[in-house]
């Protein structure tokens, strides 16, 4: 409290500060996942002799724990109390920015589970890597919580810059750390553009904060203000450049598939989650009187990402590069909600941020083990015979992806739907029938990862055509040209050859062997598969969650 | 017990799941016990949850239970919830009761069968899906449970796929389920759109407002799909060739427990049958045709599977006839009783095909009862059961449906008699041929052999010394003797706890034993017993002397009056040409070419979106760039030109 | 170039002080900032790139009294032109990149011609745009208005202590994760493959054009 000490004593010519009330309870959740953070940094560097991978992600699932057990108290404090705006302004403490805060705390409790895994198979000596994945959450919660333009770009830049440092961490992997420096260069531009839009918003209402924003374009009619609507173009290119929205998504397939496997998925869920929430927080309640002005930019954002996404991806070799295409074309759907701008559109996606963080963490917890030793085997042709290697391991992926591509009896399914329903419910009946085209043409290359899964090894011809060329190819396809630069550094050539000794080509020598599959995975892999299944099944639950979460909405 | 429901479900799909996690590792028999043990446990508490209903006191007792909102969008409700009432009480008590038996059968039965766990794994998903179908308290749940049968069904015809017969057949059986399907699908839409809503107790609410004519297109509609699944005219013949699944199969599915399903789908929309006497009608008359079809070709099959087959074709018909006829009560007091002893004759048989080395052709069989004493003494119960012998349960089930069928039209009764006499006579030919007369399974080469046994798939040759199964075979054999025999105790034990009394509540227009005096049913009760017991002595007299009858064998009914060559010429082979004009011309000239366009295209696209990925920062900022650039032009046209 | 010159005289106009002294101290110290910004961009030399970063900074803080921000104004000197620029610079020298860099050549077909394109569309729309505005009137900041008899500092001191609180204590977390993460990149022990530099990350914008200099491909 010497801070408060500090600014009572230089308050101008002695005058009080009065300090703002702060209702602890509202930043709960995020209290506790950066308090073990700072406790996992503080111990390790203590104890750096006696504390391994495991104590650290003990610490972290802890953390994880009681960040959701905060999180459900608040909700029931939200359920019966009612929402709040508290601490001046800042915090918007309602169902909305709880239920983000319960989708981060899963998320993070998921990957930290399967990191661990991770981090001892790669020989990565690192509770930093905990530390940085809890920060990370926090700022994605924080921008769940945001209740000012402020505290958002705050909440984006804890999440985005913690990311930076997660997706370089595999030292061993000269794509780890390519990702991550594009993803730094490109995220630096996106915030200052962010920034920019923050400026240019501030001058044209007077605020930063939420609700004044909402006062002001309540009360004063603004028609066709150039620079509010300049402001608005530019925080949703900085909001598209986080949910990896088309044309903003370019950095995501290269940063998907460079980044460690259990980064990627933590970013796919929590980067999207905190985004989304951000999103539709800003754009839905504060700029709800100029949705004539952005809603067909959103408009056309979406059927841009759903095209895009599920047409790129079909030409993919490498599944992480597979799931950003995929991710982007998931992004175009919660799009579809955001688009609808009503309550059941706010539902709709905030249903679909929650499924999709299970499906994609899954997926990615498959990911990781399937990658073997060296994280590197990612090509389709990997994924052969897994079915009849590991029936289980294939049997769970399989699920995840089914889900994604919006199979039935998973959540996945009622995720689609209902933000589908919500684009009926106004008539974007465009938008709707695009969605739903996307969702066939998606549908098709998630099957062939099954259908790899469920081949025989070496089997050639069940697949495209492009498998049967990358095949002749061999290795050095694993870095070819066309399919983007996996390692195009100078030292290019070194590399490849390096990648032919140690990472080995995904022939039947490697590809037979079964992969390990660590426990606390499986108990990941399960939790996901699970809560895909079960409630893909009965739905009721969650879909009843999120709209509540939306009635709650200050 | 009655918020307990959700485990008679729950049960075999936790059983499934075992099986599916651990079933391999289980193994042979420990898995078919697991399996077992979880059916079992499944009828306990359906027996707990009989007597609670028993106690509860009111016009219907019923009890909903409400598991969750299972589609909640918008205006679209749906709710998986279980309905419990007398009627599908019977129905949960018999499925949940049989199949364990037959699980416990199936133990002895699939003993050494590379597929051990995988068998137990499907039998208990059928447990679940069947019961599914039962409990659903709305169209949607029910329908599930349908699709869930049906599927099981054709895993486990085509259990042994390797063989091609069994594949065939499991896909037929199949394909006539879809159409079926078709019909119950298009009667759920329909209903939804004439009432909003998929629950049975909104639906019968409402049936005034749904309109006459809509009403019997719903029957007719659900008919379709009831006369594929409870394979009636002219949707039965892939009921035979489902034999080809392993005998306990054929003894739950295809003779006990899903064939019923599509009565049990009449009596629960009773309310809707009753409201449009045209559909009923339509209803009698292809229950009458089928009883009386099916029994004909009965009478002239050698593969002992296969009589029995068209034997529950038969007394499917009969039981749809009832319900045709306004009786639900005898056409579940049929349902019940015929389960027991259907159950009872294809367990027999399968011992009988057990003992005899998997031989199944009736020409190939003779004298089993020195050899066999207790599966000849149980399938002798089943068999005088079956042919309406007095006391046995038979007896008193078709009786209860003949009376009914005199009292809606003599001319349905006629039929029901003459089925009556020819059942009499196929089943006794049956016994005859398999426990009397010659050893011929000592001969070398069968009597009579003829072209139709297209499953005779060993070579011909001596038979190893038939023997007795083990006692997890012949127990449910005895217990099911025993229920086979006493079932008719069902129909007149007390006033208050007879069947009939027990479900008439749910059947609101029900015109069970209306019209007939007592002097009037003792008469017909008594024709009854003399039909059977004629049936029985023809049949015996004529076929234990002799194996050999080609002149009482007619080609037109081996084929079973040519019904699937019907198909054929009709669909069949059109559907062949369509198939080959669709494939040369239209597959190959236009769909190819589409696809091959939208597959270039796709793969177009794809590849240029490819090539704008170049990997350069810069290059991708770029793209940013456009973005906002693209972002302003938008912006700008809603202030300078808005 | 009158659409620039009436956003210039726009954005002059919305500090309420018109007078012609602040618009001429206005031009030239934008003139200085867009200078400077340009010049890191295209200065071959790290080194010069870095002074040239110096020059907007400056620029930023005339700007800032300009605004009668002085504590900001200093701030920015002191900060960012006297610490971070200077840290800049150390690194720079230690890895001895201070070399000249060939941006001559761009493998990339387009993609100058295109980027000027782009960001002078981009500026003219932005410059439209603000040509239909309306800007808000009243409170010129949240904390009050700058004329008050207030101290410059205890205003900014105020509002970050109560207006801002949340925000404020919040960057502490950024604090942790830029010490977190430069113990993470820097300890890692030699890499088998020569990743590339972590390093880089310091050295700000101008890392990512000499990492893509190295970079290989063919379309």
């Amino acid at each position: 409290m010497s801070t408060l000490l500090f600014a009572a004593a230089s308050g101008a010519y002695g005058a009080k500060i009065h300090t703002p009330h702060i209702d602890y309870l509202s930043i709960l959740p995020i209290l506790i996942m950066m308090g073990g953070a700072v406790l996992l940094v503080t111990a390790s560097s203590l104890f750096r002799q006696v504390m391994g991978v495991g104590s650290a992600t003990f610490i972290t699932v802890g953390t994880a724990i009681a960040t959701l057990v905060a999180a459900l108290f608040q909700w029931d404090h939200v359920v019966t109390h009612g929402a709040k705006v508290t601490i001046a302004g800042s915090i918007a403490y309602d169902g909305f920015s709880v239920f983000i805060q319960i989708v981060v705390a899963i998320a993070m409790l998921l990957t930290a589970l399967i990191a661990d895994g991770y981090l001892k198979r790669e020989g990565i000596d690192g509770p930093e890597f905990h530390v940085l994945a809890m920060l990370s959450a926090s700022g994605a919660m924080l921008m769940g919580s945001a209740n000012d333009l402020i505290v958002i770009f705050l909440g984006l830049e804890i999440l985005s810059i913690a990311l930076y440092v997660l997706a370089a961490f595999n030292h061993k992997r000269a794509e780890s750390g390519e990702a991550a420096l594009k993803y730094f260069v490109l995220g630096a531009f996106s915030s200052a553009v962010f920034v920019y839009g923050i400026a240019l918003v501030y001058g044209a209402t007077g605020s930063s904060n939420l609700p004044q924003i909402a006062d002001y374009l309540s009360k004063n009619v603004v028609a066709s203000n150039g620079v509010l609507l300049a402001g608005l173009a530019l925080l949703l290119v900085g909001f598209g450049f986080k949910i990896a929205a088309v044309p903003f998504h370019m950095w995501s397939p290269d940063v998907y598939q460079g980044s460690p496997s259990p980064v990627t998925g933590l970013m796919a869920a929590i980067a999207k989650a905190g985004a989304f929430a951000a999103l539709l927080r800003v754009f839905v309640s504060s700029f709800g009187t100029l949705r004539a002005d952005w809603q067909p930019i959103v408009w056309g954002i979406a059927i841009l990402s759903l095209v895009v996404g599920a047409f790129a991806a079909l030409v993919q070799k490498d599944i992480k590069r597979m799931m950003a295409y995929s991710s982007i074309n998931h992004a175009g759907f919660i799009l579809l909600g955001v688009q609808a701008a009503t309550v059941r559109g706010v539902s709709a996606s905030l249903y679909y941020l929650f499924a999709y963080m299970f499906m994609v963490i899954g997926t990615f917890a498959v990911i990781t083990v399937v990658a073997r030793d060296g994280d590197s085997g990612h090509q389709l042709t990997d994924y052969r015979g897994l079915g009849k290697r590991q029936p289980l391991l294939a049997l769970a992926f399989a699920v995840l992806l089914l889900a994604q591509a919006g199979a039935p009896f998973t959540t996945g399914f009622l995720a689609k739907f209902t933000v589908v329903a919500a684009a009926v419910d106004i008539h974007s009946y465009a938008l709707a029938v695009i969605a739903m085209a996307s969702a066939a043409v998606a549908a098709f290359f998630y099957l062939r990862v099954v259908v790899a899964m469920y081949s025989p090894v070496g089997a050639v011809g069940d697949l495209s055509d492009l498998d049967a060329g990358e095949l002749d190819a061999g290795p050095i396809s694993v870095a070819s040209p066309a399919n983007a630069p996996v390692s195009v550094h100078g030292q290019n050539d070194a590399v490849a050859s390096l990648s032919v000794l140690t990472e080995g080509p995904p022939t039947s020598a490697v590809a037979d062997r079964m992969v390990r599959v660590p426990g606390l995975t499986t108990v990941a892999i399960g939790l996901s598969v699970g809560f895909t299944i079960v409630f893909g099944i009965i739905p009721g639950p969650i879909v009843d969650f999120a709209h509540q979460a939306t009635l709650l909405f200050t | 017990m009655l918020h307990l429901t959700y485990l008679i479900i729950l049960l075999p799909l936790v059983g499934f799941a075992v099986q599916v996690l651990f079933g391999r590792r289980l193994g042979d028999p420990v898995a078919g016990a697991v399996a077992t043990i979880f059916v079992g446990a499944s009828f306990i508490v359906s027996v707990g949850v009989f007597f609670d209903l028993l106690a509860v006191h009111g016009a219907v007792r019923s009890f909903t239970q409400n598991l969750w909102t299972w589609i909640p969008v918008g205006g679209m409700q749906i709710h998986a919830g279980l309905y419990v009432d007398p009627l599908s009480m019977t129905m949960v008590l018999f499925v949940t009761g049989i199949s364990a038996l037959i699980h416990l059968y199936s133990i002895g039965y699939m003993k050494g069968d590379r597929d051990y766990p995988k068998f137990f794994l499907y039998l208990n998903l059928f447990v679940a899906s069947m019961l599914i179908l039962v409990l659903g308290n709305n169209l949607l749940v029910t329908y599930v449970g349908w699709e869930g049968v049906g599927t099981c069904s054709y895993l486990l015809v085509a259990f042994w796929f390797t063989r091609e017969t069994a594949a065939v057949a499991g896909k037929k059986a199949f394909i006539y389920n879809r159409i079926g399907d078709a019909g119950f699908i298009a009667a759920a839409f329909l209903t939804f759109d004439k009432v909003g809503s998929l629950d049975y107790s909104v639906i019968f609410a409402n049936v005034g407002k749904i309109g006459t004519a809509n009403i019997t297109a719903i029957c007719l509609l659900l008919m379709v799909g009831v006369a594929a699944k409870s394979a009636q005219i002219p949707l039965f013949p892939w009921l035979a060739d489902a034999m080809e699944g392993p005998t306990p199969v054929s003894a739950l599915i295809h003779a006990a427990t899903m064939v019923t399903a599509g009565v049990y789908l009449l009596c629960r929309v009773n309310p809707l049958l009753h409201a449009s006497p045209d559909a009923a009608w339509i209803v009698a008359l292809i229950g009458a045709a089928t009883a009386f079809v099916a029994a004909t070709i009965a009478c002239a099959q050698n593969d002992i599977k296969k009589v029995l087959a068209y034997s529950t074709v038969s007394q499917l018909g009969y039981m749809v006839l009832a319900i045709g006829a306004g009786a639900y009560e005898a056409a579940i007091f049929l349902m019940v009783a015929h389960a027991f002893f259907k159950g009872l004759l294809f367990l027999g048989s399968g011992s009988v095909i057990h003992g005899l080395h998997d031989e199944q052709d009736l020409k190939r069989m003779g004298n089993l009862r020195v050899y066999m004493p207790i599966t000849f003494v149980t399938f002798g119960i089943g068999w005088l059961a079956i042919a309406g012998v007095p006391p046995l349960s038979g007896f008193w089930a078709k009786g209860d449906v003949l009376d009914n069928a005199w009292a809606a039209h003599p001319a349905l009764w006629v039929v029901g008699i003459f089925t009556a006499l020819l059942t009499a006579y196929y089943m006794s030919r049956l016994s005859g041929l398999a426990f009397f007369g010659q050893d011929r399974w000592k001969n070398k080469v069968a009597v009579g052999a003829d072209a139709d046994m297209p499953d005779a798939h060993h070579a011909a040759g001596p038979i190893p010394e038939p023997h007795e199964s083990k006692w997890v075979m012949t127990l449910p054999l005895i217990v099911l003797a025993v229920l086979a025999a006493a079932g008719g105790v069902m129909a007149f034990a007390t006033p208050h706890l007879s069947l009939a009394r027990w479900v008439d509540p749910v059947f609101s227009g029900s015109l069970y034993n209306d019209h007939e005096t007592t002097s009037t049913i003792w008469k017909l009760s008594t024709l009854d017993a003399v039909v059977a017991v004629i049936g029985v002595f023809i049949g015996l007299r004529l076929w234990i002397t002799r194996a050999d009858r080609p002149k009482l064998e007619w080609a037109f009914l081996r084929q079973s009056w040519y019904f699937n060559e019907i198909f054929d010429a009709i669909i069949g082979r059109p559907g062949a040409r369509l198939a080959q004009f669709t494939s040369t011309v239209i597959e190959d000239k236009v769909i190819d070419g589409a696809v091959d366009g939208t597959g270039a295209l796709v793969r177009r696209t794809g590849m240029a979106l490819r090539r704008v990925q170049t990997g350069y920062v810069r290059n991708y900022a770029l793209w940013i760039v456009v973005g906002i650039v693209a972002l302003f032009a938008f912006m700008l046209t809603r202030t300078w030109w808005a | 170039m009158a659409a620039v010159m009436h956003g210039v005289l726009l954005a002059a106009t919305a500090t309420g002080h018109a007078s012609l002294v602040d618009w001429g101290t206005f031009v030239v110290a934008a003139a200085i900032v867009l200078s400077g910004a340009i010049g890191v961009v295209v200065a071959r030399n790290p080194v010069h790139s870095a002074l040239m970063l110096v020059m907007t900074l400056f620029g930023i803080a005339v700007l800032f009294v300009l605004q009668r921000d002085d504590f900001l104004a200093a701030v920015q000197v002191i900060v960012y032109a006297g610490a971070i620029v200077v840290l800049f610079l150390f690194v720079i020298m230690f890895l001895g990149v201070d070399r000249d860099e060939n941006i001559a050549t761009e493998p990339l077909r387009g993609q100058r011609p295109l980027a000027v394109a782009l960001v002078a569309l981009g500026v003219t729309g932005l410059l439209l745009l603000g040509e239909v505005s309306k800007w808000t009137t009243g409170a010129l900041s949240v904390a009050g208005s700058t004329d008050s008899s207030t101290s410059n500092v205890a205003q900014l001191g105020t509002s970050v202590y109560t207006t801002y609180l949340f925000p404020f204590e919040v960057t502490s977390a950024l604090l942790v994760i830029a010490v977190v993460g430069a113990v993470a990149l820097a300890r890692r022990p030699p890499a088998v493959v020569t990743a590339p530099d972590p390093d880089d990350e310091l050295v700000d914008e101008s890392a990512p054009a000499a990492a893509d200099a190295h970079q290989e491909v063919t379309p």
